[in-house]
């Protein structure tokens, strides 16, 4: 017997207004947000111009150090979009429940960082205006072309990966959205239409979709660890110190899932706080998806620990250089602040219970972000700063390195990019799937069914063994289990 | 033998017989076979020949022979049957960096890099400082030019390690790949003076010449005076001697003075090896140790006084290898 | 004998340079108004007993004392014959102090078979008055190869002319060897000198170990050096005594630094990229089946109108 009480109906409308709701309207926070990185964008915007008309050298790279933050940046933008596969697509391929109201973040989060990521090696470019040389004359040798196509397949991918399980989702914005009385309300009746692609939720096109996402499922991992080996490449590809290493695919490809995947837990902790979703991303989630970066924090530690104890207890000569001036040098304030602040203090703070609580897990995540955004930056200079011939009788500004405006301004645009993006995708597109949560309360309701139908029968079974024995009537009323939405 | 030539016979050369070069190899044999016959000739031209020597010739036996700078394709192919190479013999160098002031004026260098650089070098503590001018070692297993993304660096058939500056898109990978930090890019225009001198010559890959902003640039081996028999800036600027260069294949080397010596001989005598040779870069420069040096060895605590801008690193004066 | 340089070294370090500092030293000169000591030194080379050339060094005193290479003096070279003075040529002398000239084919010969140059700075507005001159005899060196020759002997032969105007072969000078490579000349061996007997004939041997181009073909040379009669003089001579330079088979292979790249490394990246945008494609052809999936109601009424 069903719980009366429990109307799965009602709970599946209150799921998708929670979701719909922060579509629906744009405050002045929204619009006041908005502006700043508008601002900040424009501010990117013009920096970059001035950077295209007066050359590179408005920037502190010189010749010993030619990448800087740029190239820093795009290695870590690539690694955050590690998160979407990660979470999206293992989770899904494992079969977590609890996934079900934190992938699309994941995979937006995923989107977003590789359209930025994929820009950052633009700006480096001293001629982009001969971008379309790539294509003309490119060399399949290069490791930077190898990071062109796979950046390409996995940026088609992860968009296709994002839209797939979209489409329930917009074709249900469209049939919301009934009354277009202004301009914008006629645009987005439009952009929805057009982009539900005629969903009509016919069995056969369910069907369609759900086997496009188990191939998209499957089909994204291996390309997303191919991103992010290939971005390794470009650097283990050469001779210089540091980063003529074996390791340093797996190395980048860790690095990349554990700022991913802390990146996602921002992500969760600002849309649950933002639109409310309290209910759905539960304190649950943040405690799984703290022993996942637990997990990952210590693979990347371990990395770690080849990276530099390995030549380390050698101290080949040109990589002994590199790490004196990593281990006591000039940058061993910065080398040791990572190891221990961003490796060492998560791992301690994710293995005690008490460190899994919402704030103290988006605080280490932040401190994990950062941490890995600094350390890109760590893996790129010094080495640039420590070739095999000695640094003699050059401009000083060739020997040091610390990003300037230019940079910091650019950079920041991009960053700001990434929020624009994802407060306009929030703004327009329901930030969980619904469809999916639905799923989930689908399943949740026939387990409970099912519960209920295996007690009434044990019971009923019992009842008729008590009769049996005592010949007597007894009541088969079960006491019901309400179903929550999620487990939790 | 090295004579240069005065102003009026430059003018006289150019008028008379520039269109009627002779193509370096093939020409050249055409020009020893002719006179070696002994033909009278009837209608006689000024002749230049590959190793800048002037020869009367007949205008019949002459070939036409187009004038530098030659075609990207054909920049890009180099000479064929050609190997160059070069050898740079410390104990020889000085330190004077009489190759960079050559190298720096013949290809409109500004003054914050060095094409070819002389380093003050010292592998230990114990062992002795030397002098070591490094240009571009022009790798037979380039890293650089494996890390291009769009062929605008590449390995000709002589061996040169070139750039197309008209097709580099500026994204420093080779300037990361390569070990020797051989490589610099223009991060702004080129200064006025320079455009002013350079900017209506002809690009080519072998001349370097016009620099472009955003883009990579590197010692070239002089290409273009190779393709005129002359030795390259650096090597016939060095007022000690100490630079050899030569074509492999021919087995010679040859120094500022024209000293032409057998170059296997040249290495096993003096027991030349080739920097960094753990790299697996396989550098065309190979070096002579500094041993039995005539001249006054480096002075490690000097700092280079020479830009005024600049700075020793003293941290990384020790060296590999 | 000299050699040519065009380029832009040249154009710009002569070029430029003379013009700024004529300028310069103009400037400052007319202020001193007082001339530098100037020398002259004059060499003459004899090629192939066809091309003779003079070249004159000039140098001249700076304040210190030093005497450096003179730049942009007109040397005015003259042919002298018993006292009479003949105008050759004018020449202004190169970064080098170096001016040059090429004597006219038929050099009328004083009685002593000899010629006679002058070479002179006159009413310079920067350089002293100088004058050099230098007397040499004629002479024809030459170096004759057996054909097909597997020997590799080279015979030099130095031939002048006699008191009578006969030709007399000369004895005891000194004739060097070489081979002749791309930037200069290399001695074909260690000990590459020899002096011409009472025929005026050197005969040297040359080394079998010698490079020649892809067809063996190299250029020998026999070559004297500042000698008191008869100057430099020089002959070449075209033969195949080198080794044959194998020619490379590819020079530009497929290689990971070629232009080209290596065939296991294209067909790994088609291979592994070509196949996930293979799947891309299914994915779009799913989504493009969603799109024109009709709904039921359609169906339904599509029936309907079929009845």
């Amino acid at each position: 017997m069903i719980n009366e009480k429990y109307d799965l109906k009602k709970e599946i409308e209150i799921v998708r207004e929670d979701c719909l709701r922060p579509t629906r309207r744009w405050g002045r926070s929204t619009q006041i947000w908005i502006g700043c990185l508008l601002i900040m964008i424009g501010w990117g915007i013009y920096c970059y111009i001035h950077q295209l008309r007066q050359g590179l050298g408005v920037t502190a790279m010189r010749n010993y150090v030619s990448w800087g933050l740029y190239i820093s940046t795009f290695v870590f933008f690539i690694g955050i979009s590690h998160s979407g596969t990660l979470v999206s697509a293992i989770l899904r391929i494992t079969k977590q429940e609890w996934r079900r109201p934190i992938t699309r973040s994941a995979e937006l989060l995923t989107f977003v960082s590789l359209l930025f990521g994929g820009i950052m090696p633009i700006i480096d470019l001293g001629r982009p205006d001969r971008l379309v040389n790539l294509v003309i004359f490119g060399r399949v040798q290069s490791p930077l072309m190898w990071d062109i196509i796979s950046i390409c397949t996995y940026f088609v991918g992860s968009s296709v990966f994002l839209f797939l399980p979209m489409i329930p989702d917009i074709a249900l914005c469209r049939d919301r959205l009934t009354v277009c009385e202004t301009r914008f309300d006629k645009f987005r009746k439009w952009l929805y239409t057009k982009m539900a692609i005629g969903w009509k939720g016919t069995k056969t096109q369910w069907h369609l979709l759900e086997k496009s996402m188990t191939i998209m499922t499957i089909i994204i991992i291996p390309v997303a660890v191919s991103v992010h080996t290939v971005v390794s490449y470009i650097f283990a590809m050469t001779l210089r110190p540091g980063w003529d290493s074996t390791v340093f695919g797996p190395y980048f490809v860790a690095g990349a899932l554990y700022s991913g995947s802390a990146g996602v837990i921002l992500g969760m902790a600002a849309f649950r706080k933002l639109y409310h979703l309290e209910k759905y991303i539960t304190k649950r989630h943040f405690d799984l998806m703290g022993r996942i970066v637990l997990a990952l924090t210590l693979i990347y530690a371990y990395l770690n620990l080849n990276e530099y104890w390995i030549p380390a207890y050698k101290m080949a000569t040109s990589e002994g250089h590199l790490l004196e001036d990593l281990f006591y040098g000039s940058y061993s304030k910065l080398f040791w602040t990572l190891q221990f602040g961003t490796v060492l203090l998560p791992i301690l703070i994710l293995s005690i219970p008490k460190g899994r609580t919402v704030l103290m897990i988006s605080i280490t995540c932040i401190i994990i972000v950062i941490g890995a955004w600094v350390k890109r930056y760590v893996i790129v200079v010094p080495t640039l700063l420590h070739p095999f011939m000695p640094i003699q009788e050059v401009p000083k500004d060739w020997s040091t390195y610390f990003p300037n405006w230019v940079e910091f301004s650019i950079t920041g645009a991009c960053l700001a990019g990434i929020f624009l993006v994802i407060t306009l995708f929030s703004k327009l597109f329901p930030m969980m799937a619904i469809w999916e949560v639905e799923e989930g309360l689908l399943i949740e309701h026939d387990r409970q069914l099912a519960i209920d139908i295996r007690l009434k029968r044990e019971a009923s079974e019992r009842v008729i063994n008590i009769e049996k024995l005592n010949g007597e009537k007894v009541s088969t009323e079960v006491e019901p289990i309400k179903p929550t939405v999620i487990t939790s | 033998m090295n004579d240069d030539l005065n102003k009026s016979r430059r003018n006289f050369i150019k008028k008379a017989s520039l269109a009627a070069g002779i193509t370096l190899a093939a020409g050249a044999i055409g020009i020893e076979k002719f006179l070696s016959a002994k033909s009278v000739p009837k209608k006689k031209t000024l002749v230049l020949t590959p190793d800048g020597k002037v020869y009367q010739a007949n205008c019949g036996e002459l070939k036409e022979f187009n004038p530098p700078p030659v075609s990207n394709l054909e920049a890009r192919k180099g000479i064929p049957n050609k190997k160059f190479v070069m050898v740079i013999d410390e104990a020889k160098c000085d330190g004077c960096k009489a190759c960079t002031e050559a190298c720096q004026s013949m290809h409109f260098i500004e003054s914050d890099r060095e094409w070819i650089k002389v380093f003050k070098m010292q592998d230990s503590e114990s062992t002795s400082p030397y002098f070591f001018p490094k240009p571009c070692f022009h790798c037979d297993n380039p890293p650089c030019t494996k890390v291009c993304p769009v062929n605008a660096t590449f390995k000709r058939q002589d061996g040169i390690v070139l750039i197309d500056n008209e097709r580099c898109i500026g994204c420093r990978s080779c300037m990361v790949a390569c070990p020797y930090s051989t490589r610099f890019f223009n991060w702004s225009h080129p200064k006025a003076d320079q455009i002013a001198e350079t900017g209506n010559m002809q690009y080519s890959p072998e001349l370097s010449l016009p620099r472009r902003m955003g883009t990579v640039e590197k010692c070239d081996f002089c290409p273009d005076m190779i393709r005129k028999g002359l030795l390259p800036a650096c090597v016939s600027g060095c007022a000690m001697d100490a630079i050899y260069f030569g074509d492999q294949n021919e087995d010679a080397v040859t120094n500022a003075s024209g000293v032409t010596v057998k170059f296997s001989q040249l290495l096993e005598d003096n027991a030349g090896y080739r920097h960094l040779e753990d790299l697996g870069t396989e550098p065309r420069v190979y070096y002579l140790p500094p041993k039995n040096r005539k001249y006054p060895k480096p002075d490690m605590n000097a700092s280079g006084k020479e830009l005024n801008q600049t700075e020793m690193k003293m941290g990384d004066m020790r060296m590999s290898e | 004998m000299k050699s040519i340089i065009i380029n832009r070294y040249f154009l710009k370090k002569l070029g430029f340079t003379i013009a700024v500092s004529s300028i310069l030293f103009n400037i400052s000169t007319a202020q001193i108004t007082e001339k530098r000591t100037t020398t002259i030194q004059l060499s003459f080379y004899k090629k192939a007993n066809i091309s003779k050339t003079i070249v004159g060094t000039v140098k001249a005193k700076n304040e210190e004392g030093k005497f450096l290479p003179a730049i942009n003096a007109k040397v005015n070279f003259y042919l002298v014959n018993n006292n009479a003075q003949t105008f050759l040529k004018a020449a202004y002398t190169n970064k080098a102090g170096k001016a040059n000239i090429i004597l006219p084919e038929n050099l009328p010969l004083d009685t002593g078979h000899c010629f006679t140059i002058a070479a002179k700075i006159e009413n310079d507005k920067v350089f002293e008055d100088a004058v050099e001159e230098l007397r040499y005899k004629e002479a024809n060196l030459e170096l004759k190869l057996a054909p097909y020759d597997t020997s590799r002997i080279a015979k030099a032969v130095l031939k002048t002319i006699g008191k009578n105007g006969e030709v007399i072969p000369v004895q005891d000078v000194e004739i060097k060897f070489y081979v002749k490579r791309l930037f200069g000349f290399m001695p074909a061996a260690e000990d590459y000198t020899l002096a011409t007997d009472e025929n005026g004939e050197a005969s040297f041997t040359y080394p079998k170990d010698i490079m020649g181009d892809t067809a063996g073909i190299l250029t020998v040379v026999a070559r004297i050096d500042d000698n008191e009669l008869f100057g430099n003089m020089e002959y070449q001579a075209v033969t195949a005594w080198g080794t044959v330079l194998l020619k490379e088979k590819e020079p530009f292979p497929r290689a990971l630094w070629e232009p080209y790249a290596p065939l296991p490394l294209i067909i790994t990246i088609a291979v592994l990229f070509g196949g996930v945008w293979f799947t891309y494609l299914i994915i779009f052809y799913s989504l493009y089946k969603i799109k024109k999936e009709k709904s039921d109601e359609q169906i339904e009424f599509e029936a309907i109108i079929k009845q």
